[in-house]
């Protein structure tokens, strides 16, 4: 039996029995996904250190696997997760132990809904994702804001002044660019006439970063901003609040916290190459047709990563009020100007 | 820590369960661990290893510079030294650090506030003692305001000698700690 | 321009009979010995009409064997002429009181509580006579009287007495005995409001709190305490507390031969040891009166300049993490080129960054072989690597946001703060001890002062960067017009100053370094004081960080180079 009629059955059953089709593929996903997704995050530290290593004349880890460091990370995990477990005394239990947990449930609601790539079987796409939803880059962007809140409980449970300032700061600058970055998603959606991610991948025959740079721009920015990553990491600043919202917390409740940043890091790239970097979307590359969207994907996901550490390595950090004004004054209007000109494009060529 | 810091649920329901035993000992006791205690279980195990190894490859330390070894300090994490090879990177939080590094003159009026630290600090953790102030008060022995030995307040487990030390000596102290860490030899692991 | 036989003429026309006893060293050195009830008078005389408008700071000295305790007030000009003059006040023993000068110098104030705490000298009209570099166990025991019992401390057990609560927390009682702890008896020598009550004082509302930077922090060189009173992001008032690394090097040296001082003097400030062996061999030198050998001149300056290059080096990279964070490159470009210039220190020294170095009457050692090639080297690639960074500090559109306009100092508040090096010269003053004092190789070589007109944080870190420059270009002529010749003067083993007094000045990294060093005839000095340069820039910190945003605290107190040590000594 040829691989698309197995597809093709499996499609006709899913057809008619829709709900237990997602629901299999929910669970399956979500198994997957979930342990797939911190090793990936654990490889994104590893690419940072080593990267800004790079950067910065220095070798980065290179005692542990391999002269490339490879089990750095897993190092790492094992030393975090078998720390002692510590609550302040006067931290607000609950809340403080529930933090990492929502903030890790966060990042796995929004890996739900994000299309990790495509197979291409017998010259169709399917996309691999774990719940295809009809909303699903407003889904997506609403789950990201979720992440504000997490950091909140954080910060305010900690019961240390350092932690609260991290937190309202926090606040103050994901609130400022959660807006802007809306408004760029619709302005996508507008041209695509589809707030479903995979069609929005599929509708970008001509990159949405080309055909609407401002939004492209805007987005990237917002996006640094939400990923809380220099300039804009004023919540953690180690100079002034010594480690922001994450002050007080230590060992294994650290570490979610800590893995689920990068977590999102890499969940973020995953979001603007969607959006605006065309997905999986490039030529075919001879023998390897079933695999070549996702190594196109993956590729633009690795630059956009590097991308991300490269600011890292070479940029200071602004002011609160700065962010805050750059977010309310510059980001908003260029990202309604933006709107309007998808709104424009999106009306001619529709 | 027990279920009810985390989730309220009715206090009956916690006196119930308070009752309740596995293998003779109280539910809360064995069900509710905190990582300490799963520390203990392992202890004797090979398991030990491997909790070992990723403890040993991974020493973070608290960047607190105190004296001339502070700079030696700074200058150890950079290039030329770079102590991210092995794993060991400055943390600003004595939550988030493994080793603390003392790197210098401990005075009266610091001890309180670095013995803090040292408190805050989550388990397993370390401690070095690094340049002759710390080790014995060096050139300011007889002083009347110098703590002269750390030995005495902190439990550490290697001191690195010199005025103040070279940072390959840094580096070498962390090695010495990290065979220690291996070999099961450390003051404070579990 | 006046000399100090002329200012000496004034004095003693418009206060007949005040001055006690006087002396004129040299054309810029006056000492006047005055009626302690005139002081006060004597320093608006010489501030509002001599134009002595730097008070530079004062010393403590206890006479036992007279039975009187003595403050020397060391002022001196920015601008008008280039004298220093000591003024010297005498008051008895048993009760010692002396008029305050803060009402005339808003930065005697640190130095006269300094005094307060270490003798008991009391100052009569000073705001806030608190503890300084003491913790409150010691205050009351005047530890740099010298019957003070305390010292030499040589035991070798624990020192203090520990004590776990309830709560499992550890607190320490220091200097008492386990009876007196378990019994309750605290002693309390003196009354006053602690740091922690002072500070809480200012809270007025809800919405405020204090926030405590250190003295574990990654904005803190060194320990100290920066507590702002913050409401939101905005700061409305620092306070400082110092004194975490106090070791009493100047007690410890007063017990010490002259040769031992040396190595104490690196460990002050570990970032500009040249600059401290030499301002502490200077003064020794005035007393034996000997001047060394023109090569071993070179070769200092050398060296004090190769240790101006690294600090700033650090200095700046420093202050470039706390702008961003410390994966921010450039800092860690700048180490690298720090490690090039410690390298070729080392090889003049053998220490990477405690050198011992300067001896009294020349140098310990001449240049290794191939110096000259290799520091030509060294110093085109600095140059080269400066240029650089002031590009890349120019262009960066956040770093201009974040300093452009921010802790902005004028000229004018910058003298009656009593700045001095990098902050001072930026905001408009060319003040440096290089030109006021003609010391060393340094009225031979061609160098220009390097000044700012801005005021605020960036014009700090240019100026910083710009002597990187000018040092090089000094090091270069250096290394051109160096003589041969021995390095070191003929001197006896043992050396034993005449009595006497000494007050030498030199330019460390971070401004202005001064050593009053006294001598009683045997072979250790009766007196060290040391004027520290950053002991006078750290003062500044609680006014100028009045109002900004706590962001901005990084941006000033990083712009002004903090050495933790030579504070505390």
């Amino acid at each position: 039996m040829e691989l698309s009629a197995i597809i093709e059955a499996i499609s006709s059953w899913a057809a008619s029995e829709p709900r237990i089709y997602a629901l299999i593929i929910g669970l399956i996903g979500a198994a997957v996904i979930s342990g797939v997704i911190n090793i990936v995050a654990m490889y994104v530290v590893w690419l940072e250190r080593k990267v800004l290593g790079d950067i910065q004349a220095r070798y980065g880890p290179n005692r542990v696997g391999s002269r490339w460091g490879i089990l750095q990370l897993v190092a790492d995990a094992i030393k975090l997760f078998t720390k002692e477990d510590s609550i302040p005394r006067d931290a607000d239990k609950p809340i403080y132990v529930w933090a990492p947990i929502v903030a890790s449930m966060t990042t796995m609601l929004v890996a739900a809904a994000l299309p990790f790539g495509a197979v291409n079987i017998g010259g169709k796409e399917y996309p691999l994702v774990v719940a295809n939803m009809d909303l699903s880059a407003l889904y997506v962007e609403a789950a990201l804001s979720v992440m504000t809140i997490s950091v909140f409980m954080a910060g305010f449970s900690s019961n240390n002044k350092y932690s609260l300032m991290g937190a309202f700061r926090g606040m103050a600058r994901m609130i400022a660019y959660e807006v802007p970055m809306g408004v760029c998603v619709i302005s996508v959606a507008i041209m695509a006439h589809s707030l479903n991610l995979v069609e929005i991948v599929q509708s970008q025959t001509l990159w949405y970063a080309f055909a609407q740079p401002l939004g492209f721009i805007v987005f990237t920015v917002a996006l640094i901003t939400d990923l809380g990553r220099i300039p804009f990491d004023q919540s953690e600043a180690e100079e002034e609040i010594i480690a922001g919202y994450t002050t007080e917390y230590g060992g294994i409740r650290w570490g979610l916290l800590y893995f689920q940043e990068y977590i999102c890091m890499f969940l973020g790239s995953i979001m603007l190459v969607l959006l605006f970097l065309g997905g999986w979307n490039g030529p075919n590359i001879p023998f390897l047709t079933p695999i070549a969207p996702m190594i196109w994907f993956f590729m633009k996901v690795l630059i956009v990563l590097v991308f991300l550490i490269w600011t890292r390595g070479s940029l200071l950090r602004y002011r609160i009020d700065q962010v805050t004004d750059l977010g309310w004054k510059w980001m908003l209007p260029l990202s309604i100007v933006n709107l309007a000109w998808a709104v424009v494009v999106g009306l001619y060529f529709a | 820590m027990g279920i009810s810091d985390v989730i309220p649920i009715p206090a009956v329901v916690d006196d119930e369960l308070e009752k309740w035993t596995i293998y003779g000992r109280p539910l809360s006791d064995v069900w509710f661990t905190t990582t300490e205690k799963i520390h203990q279980i392992i202890e004797m195990g090979p398991i030990k290893n491997v909790l070992n190894w990723g403890r040993k490859n991974s020493l973070w330390f608290l960047m607190q510079p105190m004296g001339c070894c502070g700079v030696e300090m700074l200058v150890f994490g950079c290039p030329h030294y770079d102590c991210d090879r092995f794993g060991i990177i400055p943390r600003s939080t004595p939550r988030q650090a493994d080793v603390m590094i003392i790197s210098g003159y401990v005075t009266r009026k610091y001890l309180p506030a670095i013995k803090n630290l040292w408190e805050q600090m989550l388990e397993p953790k370390w401690c070095l003692a690094i340049g002759e102030c710390a080790i014995s008060g060096g050139p300011f022995f007889d002083s009347y305001n110098i703590i002269q030995n750390t030995g005495d307040y902190f439990p550490i487990d290697v001191f690195v000698p010199g005025c103040p030390p070279r940072p390959e000596q840094f580096i070498k102290g962390f090695v010495e700690l990290q065979e220690k860490i291996k070999q099961r030899k450390d003051t404070r692991g579990y | 321009m006046p000399s100090a036989s002329d200012i000496l003429s004034a004095l003693q026309s418009a206060f007949p009979g005040s001055i006690q006893e006087s002396r004129v060293e040299s054309d810029s050195r006056l000492w006047v010995t005055v009626d302690q009830k005139k002081l006060l008078e004597i320093a608006k005389f010489l501030r509002d009409k001599q134009g002595f408008d730097h008070y530079s700071g004062s010393a403590g000295v206890d006479r036992m064997a007279d039975n009187l305790m003595e403050v020397v007030e060391i002022m001196a000009s920015y601008a008008n002429h280039n004298i220093v003059v000591m003024i010297k006040v005498k008051t008895p023993r048993d009760a010692p009181s002396v008029p305050s000068l803060v009402p005339l110098f808003w930065n005697a104030n640190w130095y006269e509580r300094e005094s307060w705490e270490m003798f008991g000298i009391n100052f009569e009209g000073h705001p806030e006579l608190y503890p300084l570099l003491l913790g409150d166990d010691l205050v009351g025991a005047w530890p740099w009287r010298k019957d003070f019992k305390g010292y030499p401390d040589t035991t070798t057990g624990k020192r203090t007495v520990e004590r776990v609560d309830a709560s499992g927390l550890t607190s320490y009682r220091i200097g008492l005995t386990d009876e007196q702890v378990d019994s309750g008896q605290i002693p309390q020598r003196i009354e006053y409001p602690t740091f922690r009550e002072r500070e809480e004082a200012h809270i007025e509302s809800e919405s405020e709190m204090i926030l405590h930077l250190g003295p574990q922090h990654a904005i803190v060189p060194g320990p100290f305490l920066l507590d702002v009173l913050v409401d939101g992001e905005r700061i409305k008032k620092a306070f400082l507390d110092v004194g975490y690394i106090h070791k009493g090097i100047e007690k410890i040296m007063e017990n010490r031969t002259y040769l031992q001082g040396i190595v104490y003097t690196d460990r002050m400030c570990y970032l500009a040891s040249i600059s401290n062996n030499e301002a502490y061999c200077g003064a020794v030198e005035r007393l034996l009166g000997v001047t060394p050998p023109e090569r071993a001149q070179y070769i200092r300056v050398i060296a004090a300049e190769l240790s101006r290059i690294q600090s700033h080096l650090l200095g700046t990279g420093e202050f470039l993490t706390l702008l961003g964070s410390a994966t921010y490159s450039p800092f860690q470009y700048m180490i690298i080129d720090r490690e090039d210039v410690i390298s070729l220190l080392e090889s003049i020294t053998g220490a990477r960054i405690t050198h011992t170095f300067v001896r009294f009457g020349g140098v310990r050692n001449d240049l290794p072989d191939g110096f000259a090639e290799q520091a030509r080297k060294v110093m085109k690639m600095v140059r080269e690597k400066t240029m650089e960074y002031k590009d890349l500090i120019a262009a960066d559109p956040i770093y201009r946001k974040r300093m452009d306009g921010i802790g902005v100092i004028s000229p004018q508040d910058a003298r009656d703060l009593g700045l001095c090096g990098p902050p001072l010269r930026a905001s408009d003053t060319p003040y440096d001890m290089r030109r006021e004092d003609p010391i060393l190789a340094y009225p031979d070589l061609d160098f220009k002062v390097i000044s700012r007109k801005e005021g605020d944080s960036a014009a700090r870190v240019d100026v910083r960067l710009d002597e990187i420059l000018e040092s090089v270009y000094i090091i270069e002529q250096c290394l051109d017009q160096i003589p041969e010749g021995p390095v070191q003067e003929k001197l006896p083993k043992k050396i034993k100053p005449e009595p006497g007094e000494a007050y030498y000045r030199t330019e460390d990294p971070r401004g202005e370094m001064g050593f009053y060093v006294v001598s009683d005839g045997s072979d250790k000095p009766y007196r060290v004081k040391v004027r520290g340069p950053f002991y006078a820039t750290f003062q500044t910190f609680t006014p100028l960080l009045e109002g900004v945003y706590l962001a901005d605290v990084v941006a000033i107190a990083g712009s002004m180079d903090a050495c933790t040590s030579e504070v505390d000594r």
